[in-house]
């Protein structure tokens, strides 16, 4: 594999807009929902100051490597998939390193991270790291069933598992995104995204609103530092492969950046309007309503 | 040549002559019998080899006058070998009974050796009432043996077999004298000659000689005198009614047979396979070793009389069924009843003691083997002939109660064996061995695996090499008293060689046989290097291990169904006893071979079905298979799926491979399980084309997608680790064949990633984790937790595996799903696909959870001095890491050649390369690219994460922030036991054991029927007289209408 | 009428069998038996009767050249004198038997000897 200078330049550039975007889009949502709930909220800038205090506390504790290694495979999970994510289309050099590999690839990478937090705070030893974990794997399997079928369903339509391909075929007019020409399948991933992006009423797995339990827990300092981080990469990267997929992609900087807000706005809204979940409700949630819109589908696709 | 009438004048003789003895020099009388019966012996084994050679058979006629007037005997060579037989079984029976015949008294041998003699010219005339006269002085001479031992149970025995068999001589006798009226001769062959049924009346005579040749042969229900007498004589005794009385009496039916026409040959096959099946059903229920080895004998007669009722059907393949069968019959009844006496303990569970003498428990098992009909004993190529000859001839419903007969019989005798094995037993005592009781069952034993040798050079196509693969064996068990590391060291230089010998040849000519090669061969050798950690002898461990591996690499190099079979059904007994060693696996090794049973019979059958199309038994003969093919097809499908665990058949596989040893599990898991895939390649490959085979993939395409969901569910639930692993192993299979089924190049590409990707880290999972419990002395995870501290190279290894397994990327597991997705959208099996990628992701619950709970989490204080893994584990699972690792950074080093031997099959739709970069047609991708760039950016963002932390601190073990309190005890920190509660109150339902149930509930049915249909056997003598009467009265009247 | 042996040997024969079936004393299913022996007798020699025939003996009575019309079959003949025989082997067995059973239970009915069954 030859090495191209340029297209590393492009994707840590674009890698610094998706940071920024996902850290300054995490504060106008917490925000909302601040105001929601008839409360001040934070200031915009306040997941910067967070980062910054994070990265620089002095005190640093270790478990074992594996509690070391946790927070870099979890942001090696979130830098990866945005490195086989194509961004924008219509340019070569902002598709990152997306040929080499397709839809399937983003959709196992996804579980690099994930494996290699729970082992990590699995190495902290603290007993509610490990619940969360468990909680966080069981929502997780079901959340994918809907998104799977649409997948599929979007795979059968354009014939292809290329989301580069997938795209492009969306181009030429919003009455073309798979929003319009797949509906059934776009509403089974958007119920999945509800789970992926693990806002209310599917937020057992961290349970924000309490003592601080789920995987992070023994995580702090830079450790920490390094999950928000990627908190904030992930975020925008998994709405941008939601866009890519139903909604017609981006093909500049400016329709990318509405586009994954209106995206995560989508899980926010219903996360404010909606209670938590227990984790067995969740659970078989995804396999009732999102599981018929799925099937459906494919139903309509066979 | 001495004349075979000097059989009976040397019995007779020395009978007359040892009345003239001293009454004190018994031990003499003994010794005088023994040798009269040497003699005898002598002159038809000199016979034997005689007629053997191509002499003609000759007749032997009393006072030189021709029949009728004369009596005659025949010595040709069936007689001559039955003849011989008699001798030798009578020879040792006199001999193992040495003592009670001493100490019983010149009367006693007396009786014995007319009994022996009565039961030569049994064999040899051809006259009818002589017949009926030595039947009487045997049937005499049998109740006189049979009080021996002189227990009330013994003499009731007695009296419930004279008044059976009296009146059975006196409906013989009858018959005789109406033959003798309608023909004008008592000689059999006049008689039959004389066409007896053109006469009116005739056809009585027929009736009543050949019912009572029938009932002497104990038919169902007309039988329960016979199981007394098996039940409570000596068991000297018994062995020699069971071989020597039974092998004499089946020849006078077989002599008798042709005064009858067709009509009776189908009534008595008819009633032996209700025998066979019945008295087989009744056995389910025994406690007691030797009724139910009477029976199990009964049933062979069963079977060897509905073989014979077969006659015109089997045409000249008769001979070789019927003695092979008989012999297997022969000498595995008479060793059994001769270790049964030995061993004096007749409940089935207290045979326990038996493994206190090795040699005792390898000889029980060879006769059990070799009843059963498993190579490499004669019955095996007796039941295979059988089964093709009834296939051929369209004879469905006989071959279906033949392999449910021989199914049942499985039953008990694998659950008598596994007692044997494994029963606990803490009497301390043991049984003595006299050196005359020793020498016959151990000759009976040398003599079943001489006489399997035998019997395979007359089987058509077959190879006679792979007996130089079981002679290596006997080698192996031979050496079993050397030390564990040179028994390994020999089988893995057997396997080297045999790998050096194979592979070559295979890679050039046959990709898939060279891969399974691969799997089978080196994984063996890999396996075994663990078994290097083992120290002391490990008796009886190698000899099993190379059997399973010798039947694996006979099912590659097979060229014909029955070469496949004999490797097959070798593999299974090697597994079999591979896994019942393990600590708690007596249920567990009988349910496997329960089920290998029904699956191999399923083969055979579908075999049989094939050969009756094509009239050849090469394996690529299947192809042409056009008629049956859904049935061939479906039985196959489900022979190869109960190695495969498929769902349904699975549920021998949990407790097998979790109680297994720590390296056998991998070999049963990681390697055994191939040789289904193997076996369902091979068929798709014959049949896959014909449109009715696809239906049947469509319902095995289903199958393989809900054992995945199971399988993988269930393994999240367990909290045992090699139990959890085994059930990852039949989700895994699940996948394997689902993609089989597919019938698609991706398809069959996804299959062959999933089974080579199965192998390695299946591999290493089993082996790390089998390690691990070895150090820490338990299977449950929430016993252990915190170990990556002490055992850090175990934690890299499982790490890796499971990363592979759960289809991460950049490890070749994802190979598996990425080809997985191209195929299931090819081919348009949307559904299944998902319920396969569901299963997927549930992987990660059970993963996490083994990785978690064992090397995670909080260490417990016992296992604060746990060292790391053996070296002799750890070698093998990095060599298979390296391997792992390989495939995962070039997979088109793999899936390259892979498909270009798919594209033999499935021309179209595979894979195009650039380089690296695989495109499918749907997606693309490119393994080593994104190995590579995962690698970079790792190795970046850790080192970044490096530079900034660079003061963490290293803190003990409760340093964690917890609710205002300081934990101290591991066991209420570390978070393990039923980890997914929720999980499993949402979709727990899925997993309840229901097909546990069912099949528990058949083998309910299956026991409660026996239990109520053995009540037949009331114990009163008068009862089975009118069972004896009503057989005939049933007889009559099948026979008038 | 010459059938008249040959049924009088059945209706021998069933009697003896049906003394074996009814009664439950072992000595009287031996009688039964022993019946039963005669009956096949009975019949074996009636069997080889000739209508007018007579004895098997050559003698001025029955010449050489007429004897094969003339006299009844010798054989069934001499076969019944070893069916006796054998016959009385059998019972004196028999008897043998229901005298170790009377030893062992004080008790000649067979429903006392069930130990073994099922």
């Amino acid at each position: 594999m030859d090495f191209d200078i340029k297209r590393l330049g492009f994707t840590l550039l674009g890698l610094l807009i998706v940071l920024n975007w996902g850290l300054l889009m995490s504060s106008i949502m917490r925000k909302l929902g601040a105001r929601v709930a008839k409360r001040y909220g934070i200031r915009w800038f306040q997941p910067w100051l967070d980062l910054v205090k994070n990265y620089a506390l002095r005190s640093q504790i270790s478990h074992g490597i594996m509690f070391y290694l946790g927070p870099v495979f979890r942001i090696g999970g979130g830098v990866g998939l945005f490195l086989f994510m194509p961004m924008i289309i219509g340019s070569e050099l902002w598709l990152n390193y997306s040929f080499h590999g397709d839809l399937v690839l983003l959709m196992y990478f996804q579980f690099f991270g994930m494996l290699g937090m729970a082992l990590g705070s699995g190495e902290g030893g603290h007993p509610y790291s490990a619940i969360g974990i468990s909680r966080g794997l069981s929502q997780f399997t079901t959340i994918e069933v809907p998104m799977t079928l649409a997948i599929i369903s979007l795979a059968i339509q354009y014939d292809t598992l290329s989301l580069i391909d997938i795209v492009k075929a969306q181009q030429g007019g919003f009455q073309n995104w798979t929003m319009w020409t797949n509906p059934v399948a776009t509403i089974a991933g958007m119920f999945s995204l509800l789970g992926a992006l693990s806002h209310s009423p599917f937020n057992l797995v961290k349970a924000p609103n309490e003592i601080p339990i789920g995987p992070p827990t023994e995580y702090h300092s830079t450790f920490l530092g390094v999950l928000q981080t990627n908190a904030a990469i992930l975020h925008v990267v998994e709405a941008a492969l939601f866009m890519n997929l139903f909604f017609g992609g981006a093909t500049n900087w400016f329709e990318f950046i509405l586009k994954t807000f209106f995206i995560y706005f989508w899980s926010v809204f219903v996360g404010v309007v909606f209670p938590r979940f227990r984790i067995e409700q969740s659970v078989a949630w995804f396999l009732k309503i999102p599981l018929v819109f799925g099937v459906l589908a494919i139903i309509l696709y066979m | 040549m001495i004349s075979p009438i000097h059989i009976i004048s040397i019995g007779l003789g020395t009978a007359f002559a040892l009345g003239f003895l001293n009454k004190k020099s018994n031990g003499l009388a003994v010794s005088l019998m023994l040798v009269a019966i040497a003699l005898m012996a002598a002159v038809s084994s000199s016979w034997f080899i005689k007629l053997y050679q191509g002499a003609e058979a000759i007749e032997v006629y009393t006072a030189g006058f021709k029949p009728p007037y004369s009596i005659n005997l025949r010595m040709g060579l069936n007689e001559a070998l039955l003849s011989s037989l008699i001798n030798l079984a009578g020879f040792l029976g006199g001999l193992y009974m040495f003592k009670n015949l001493k100490n019983t008294g010149k009367h006693a041998i007396m009786v014995f050796l007319v009994f022996v003699m009565g039961l030569n010219v049994i064999i040899l005339t051809r006259d009818a009432f002589n017949l009926f006269v030595f039947m009487e002085v045997v049937s005499i001479a049998t109740a006189g043996l049979i009080i021996l031992i002189q227990d009330g149970k013994s003499i009731q025995a007695g009296f419930k077999y004279m008044i059976a068999t009296g009146i059975i001589a006196g409906i013989f006798l009858l018959g005789i004298i109406f033959a003798y009226y309608f023909s004008g001769s008592l000689n059999i062959d006049d008689i039959s000659n004389s066409n007896l049924l053109a006469f009116k009346g005739g056809s009585v005579a027929v009736l009543m000689i050949i019912v009572s040749v029938v009932l002497e042969l104990k038919p169902f229900p007309a039988n329960g005198w016979a199981l007394d007498v098996y039940e409570a004589s000596d068991p000297g005794i018994a062995a020699l009614i069971s071989a020597a009385s039974a092998t004499a009496m089946y020849f006078v039916l077989f002599k008798l047979m042709p005064i009858a026409d067709l009509q009776w040959y189908k009534i008595i096959s008819t009633a032996g396979l209700i025998t066979f099946v019945g008295s087989n059903l009744f056995g389910l229920k025994q406690t007691g070793a030797r009724r139910l080895l009477g029976y199990s004998s009964i049933g062979q007669l069963g079977l060897l009389m509905t073989i014979l009722g077969l006659k015109p059907f089997l045409g000249d393949k008769f001979e070789y069924i019927a003695i092979t069968i008989l012999i297997s019959h022969y000498l595995a009844k008479a060793g059994l009843f001769w270790i049964a006496g030995l061993l004096k303990k007749d409940k089935l569970k207290d045979w326990a003691l038996l493994r206190k003498k090795p040699l005792f428990l390898v000889l029980f098992g060879t006769f059990v083997f070799s009843l059963i009909g498993f190579p490499p004993f004669p019955s095996f190529f007796g039941k295979w002939e059988l089964i093709m000859s009834l296939s051929q001839q369209g004879l469905y419903f006989t071959l279906a109660m033949i392999l449910t007969g021989s199914f049942l019989e499985g039953i008990y005798l694998f659950r008598w064996l596994g007692y044997a094995i494994k029963m606990e037993s803490n009497e301390s005592w043991t049984f003595k061995l006299e050196w005359n009781k020793v020498i016959p069952p151990v000759l009976f034993g040398i003599l079943v695996y001489l006489a399997g040798y035998y019997s395979s050079t007359f089987a058509e196509n077959f190879n006679g090499l792979y007996f130089i693969a079981l002679a290596f064996i006997l080698i192996i068990y031979l050496l079993d008293f050397l030390p564990a590391a040179v028994k390994n060291i020999l089988s893995i230089l057997s396997l080297a060689l045999v790998s050096w010998y194979m592979l070559p040849g295979l890679y050039s000519e046959d990709m898939l046989r060279f891969i399974f090669t691969l799997i089978f061969l080196v994984g063996g050798i890999l396996t075994f290097i663990a078994g290097f950690a083992y120290k002391g002898k490990r008796e009886g461990f190698y000899p099993v291990a190379l059997l399973m591996y010798a039947g694996l690499a006979i099912i590659i190099r097979a060229s014909t169904t029955l070469e496949f079979f004999f490797g097959w059904e070798l593999m299974t007994a090697g597994s079999y006893f591979l896994i019942i060693r393990g600590k708690k696996s007596m249920a567990h090794g009988l349910s496997y071979m329960l089920f290998s049973m029904a699956g191999a019979y399923a083969i055979l059958a579908a075999f049989g079905l094939s050969f009756a199309e094509t009239a050849s038994i090469q394996l690529s003969s299947l192809a042409a298979v056009g008629g049956n093919i859904t049935v061939i097809f479906s039985l196959l499908a489900i022979g190869f799926m109960t190695k495969t665990a498929s769902l349904g058949l699975h549920i021998w596989l949990p407790g097998a491979h979790a109680e297994a040893e720590s390296d056998v599990s991998p070999m049963v898991s990681a390697i055994l399980l191939k040789a289904g895939v193997f076996g369902l390649m091979i068929l798709m490959i014959a049949m896959g084309n014909n449109p009715e085979a696809t239906r049947v993939a469509y319902v095995l395409g289903w199958l393989g997608a809900l054992t995945a969901l199971v399988g993988n569910l269930a393994a999240a639930f367990q909290e045992d680790a090699k139990r959890l692993l085994a059930y990852s192993s039949i989700s895994q299979l699940g996948y394997i064949l689902f993609a089989l089924a597919m019938m698609s190049h991706l398809g069959w590409m996804t299959a062959m990633v999933y089974s080579i990707n199965h192998f390695l880290y299946k591999s290493i999972l089993f082996l790390t984790i089998g390690a691990v419990v070895l150090k820490v002395g338990t299977h449950y995870m929430y016993k252990m937790g915190g170990l990556i501290k002490n055992m850090p190279l175990a934690f890299i290894a499982v790490l890796i595996g499971i990363i592979a397994l759960a289809g991460v990327p950049p490890l070749s597991g994802f190979a598996g799903k990425w080809l997985f997705y191209n195929a299931v959208i090819d081919k348009h099996w949307y559904f299944q696909g998902v319920i396969v990628f569901f299963s997927g992701i549930i992987a990660f619950l059970y993963l996490f959870k083994l990785i978690y709970s064992v090397f995670l989490g909080q260490l417990k204080d016992n296992l604060r001095h746990v060292k790391d893994i053996s070296i002799w584990f750890a070698i093998p699972i990095y060599i298979l890491i390296i391997g792992l690792m390989i495939f995962s950074a070039k997979p088109d080093l793999v899936l390259k050649p892979l498909g270009e031997m798919i594209s033999v099959w499935y021309p179209n739709a595979g894979l195009s390369w650039e380089g690296g970069l695989a495109t499918a047609p749907y997606g693309y991708w490119n393994g080593t690219g994104v190995m590579i760039t995962i690698g970079i950016m790792f190795m970046a963002l850790l080192g970044w994460l490096l530079l900034l932390s660079s003061k963490a601190v290293k803190v003990g073990q409760f340093n964690i922030v917890y609710s205002a309190e300081a934990p101290q005890r591991p066991e209420t920190t570390h978070v393990s036991y039923n980890i997914y509660a929720g999980y499993n109150k949402a979709l727990g339902w899925m997993v309840a054991p229901k097909i546990t149930e069912f099949w528990d509930t058949m083998s309910d049915w299956a026991h409660s029927l026996a239990e109520y249909g053995r009540r037949l056997y009331s114990g009163n003598g008068q009862v089975y007289t009118t069972y004896v009467l009503a057989y005939i009265i049933a007889f009559y009247l099948i026979m008038i209408f | 009428m010459e059938y008249v042996s040959l049924t009088i040997g059945f209706i021998v024969i069933i009697a003896g069998l049906w003394a074996i079936m009814t009664n439950r004393n072992i000595l009287r299913m031996i009688i039964g038996f022993s019946i039963f022996d005669t009956g096949l007798h009975i019949v074996i020699v009636s069997l080889a009767y000739v209508k007018g025939g007579t004895a098997p003996i050559l003698d001025s009575a029955v010449g050489i050249n007429e004897a094969i019309d003339k006299i009844v079959d010798p054989v069934p003949q001499a076969l019944v004198l070893t069916a006796i025989v054998i016959g009385l082997g059998v019972t004196a067995l028999m008897l043998a038997y229901a005298m170790k059973l009377h030893k062992e239970k004080k008790s000649l009915d067979i429903m006392s000897f069930r130990d073994l069954k099922w």
